[in-house]
């Protein structure tokens, strides 16, 4: 018992960061599934966390009114930019979400009665670790509902080749308008995750790292089904504590290692629903391959017999 | 008047660093259709290697700057053929190539930031050209006239090195199609590594040249190159040299304008702002071609 509780001790802020992180990355992987390569998030999630620490420290409202409200400015923040954004090629608007990345933080900086401007804020209320696994889990039961729904099947549809979906009477734009309002919420309220977790939020807090941590999350874990990027999440989370415990010099190095390796040698991730199919598929070959052999075995005998008589 | 000549003369010097970080920072995405954010590090290394080897070897200025250049030129391509060709041929998009740049932004950056002890170094004044030019009007440090001087020699060589010659031909049939390029008689390899290797060796450049005139050596001084180098690339366009130089120097005008008259606060915003609005309303930049849609 006591043994646990020291582990509990040691490991619930790794715990807890796991969890913001998965939210992130859900948000990230709701805009990559419909192949769109978009760092927004990171802005989401600082007008959500801001709004989040304003709503509690201000007007003291309890945190889950407050994550709500977040993840509701997050999904209008979201609006807007995507109106501006799915006009862009999808290259460009990688390019242009970074560019977004910048502003909002010089934004954030020379905002101080919104943000705290180059102090930053601190943020009254705690999120305990059940209140964040809580709302992962929400979130994750809308991605799993939605991974089964029609728009499940047109948003893989329209990732694999957009012209062809939209032949079938899928409508690539409006599929893309709807993954970015649900990345923007659900960035929201990880940016809301984050402030109630890190309890002081800065323009730091929303920048470049955060936006890297969350592709690389993403892709770690698979962006072809939404378990993928809560389990890359956690093995990045975790990455840094583990090699800290054994060499703690080179913690940033193994992430970056690990990063490298998984892209060369497992690109489409540690999740992967098709991998997944192809075993299926092989094993199911095998299984009427020796189902054959076994009937092709029977045969002769049988034959034989009724030569024999 | 003075101010103001000095101040131009600042900005022009300021957005040569940037716009010769760029040429690099384009040159890869350009030919190689990759995003790359570990270009930075490069800077940074060069910075490092360079003020290592005044330090501990006593070397010349001049010497310092070659070993920087060269070495974050080799870096450049041990990141290639690391991190991007087992992903060529493919198909995985940008997304790939920028993942793996990822990878190797964190390892360069915390392998200098151990390097350099997390701390900011300068090389020793006496080790560099410190003094200042009479210009008539104004007194221009040597520093400043160097940089300007190497990135207009830089942008100069490689934009004729591209247009003009054979090689540069195949590395631009290279960034059209690679296959169609192999087809004909191109060999990729080479032009791969050679891109690579400019783009390293460039941002090399870069990176020695501002950490001595600005006396800020770190594992931090790719990352304000990076950011601005990117700026620079976006607004003059991708696929073209002269755009991102001149470019270059214009951001880094106003750069010091914006702080200079306005509010150091806008400084950074305004640089922002302006690469937020190329993206989005002339993504081809100001000298891009229309016909650029890859990478």
């Amino acid at each position: 018992m006591e043994r646990l509780l020291d582990f509990w001790y040691a490991y619930s802020a790794t715990l807890a960061f796991g969890l913001v992180n998965s939210l992130f990355a859900l948000s990230m992987y709701s805009v990559l599934s419909a192949g769109i390569l978009s760092f927004t998030t990171v802005v989401f999630a600082a007008i959500g966390g801001f709004t989040a620490a304003q709503m509690m420290g201000t007007f003291g409202l309890p945190l889950w009114l407050a994550v709500l409200i977040a993840g509701l400015f997050g999904g209008l923040a979201s609006a807007i930019i995507a109106a501006i954004f799915l006009k862009l090629e999808t290259h460009w608007m990688a390019l242009a979400s970074l560019a977004l990345i910048l502003i909002s933080r010089v934004v954030v900086l020379n905002t101080p009665s919104l943000t705290g401007g180059v102090m930053g804020m601190v943020v009254p209320v705690r999120a305990s670790v059940l209140e964040l696994a809580v709302l992962l889990a929400i979130v994750s039961l809308v991605f799993f509902r939605l991974h089964k729904s029609w728009y499940g099947l047109a948003i893989r549809a329209v990732r694999e080749d957009a012209a062809a979906a939209s032949t079938m009477g899928v409508s690539a734009r409006q599929i893309q308008m709807i993954a970015f309002l649900i990345s923007g919420v659900v960035g929201g309220l990880a940016g809301a995750a984050l402030a109630t977790t890190l309890q002081y939020i800065s323009a730091d807090t929303f920048y470049l790292g955060v936006a890297f941590t969350m592709i690389a999350s993403t892709v770690l874990g698979g962006s072809f089904f939404w378990f993928g990027p809560i389990v890359g999440a956690f093995v990045f989370t975790a990455l840094p504590t583990v090699t800290q415990a054994v060499l703690p010099e080179i913690q940033d190095i193994a992430k970056g290692i690990v990063l490298l390796v998984i892209m060369i040698y497992l690109p489409r991730g540690l999740i992967d629903p098709r991998a997944r199919g192809l075993r299926n598929a092989a094993r199911q070959r095998q299984n009427i391959a020796q189902a054959e052999f076994d009937a092709a075995k029977q045969l002769p005998r049988s034959t034989a017999g009724q030569a024999h008589d | 008047m003075t101010l103001f000549l000095e101040q131009l003369v600042n900005g022009v010097s300021l957005g040569s660093l940037y716009a010769l970080f760029g040429i690099g920072f384009g040159l890869v995405f350009a030919t190689l259709g990759v995003l790359n954010v570990a270009h930075g590090a490069y800077a940074s290394w060069a910075a490092i290697l360079g003020y290592f080897s005044v330090e501990y070897f006593g070397v010349p200025f001049p010497v310092a700057v070659a070993i920087g250049v060269l070495g974050g030129g080799l870096i450049a391509i041990a990141v290639d053929q690391i991190g991007f060709q087992p992903l060529r041929g493919r198909k995985t998009g940008m997304l790939g190539a920028l993942i793996t740049s990822i990878a190797f932004l964190i390892i360069l950056d915390s392998l200098a930031g151990m390097a350099t002890n997390h701390q900011s170094w300068a090389f020793p004044s006496s080790s560099f050209p410190s003094g200042m030019v009479d210009l008539g009007l104004i007194r221009v440090p040597q520093m400043q006239i160097i940089i300007i001087a190497s990135t207009l020699i830089c942008g100069g060589g490689i934009y004729l090195l591209i247009q003009k010659t054979q090689i540069g031909a195949a590395m631009r049939a290279v960034g059209w199609n690679p296959e169609a390029a192999a087809l004909s008689g191109v060999n990729p390899q080479i032009v791969i590594l050679l891109t690579a290797f400019l783009a390293g060796a460039t941002s090399g450049l870069a990176g020695v040249l501002g950490g001595a005139a600005t006396s800020n050596i770190s594992y931090m001084l790719g990352e304000g190159l990076l950011l601005k180098g990117f700026a620079a690339v976006v607004v003059g366009g991708f696929d073209d040299v002269r755009g991102t130089v001149i470019a270059g120097i214009i951001l880094g005008i106003c750069e010091v304008f914006v702080a200079q008259y306005l509010s150091t606060t806008y400084r950074d915003g305004f640089t922002y702002v302006l690469l937020l609005t190329f993206l989005v309303a002339r993504p081809r930049g100001l000298f891009g071609s229309r016909d650029f849609m890859r990478a």
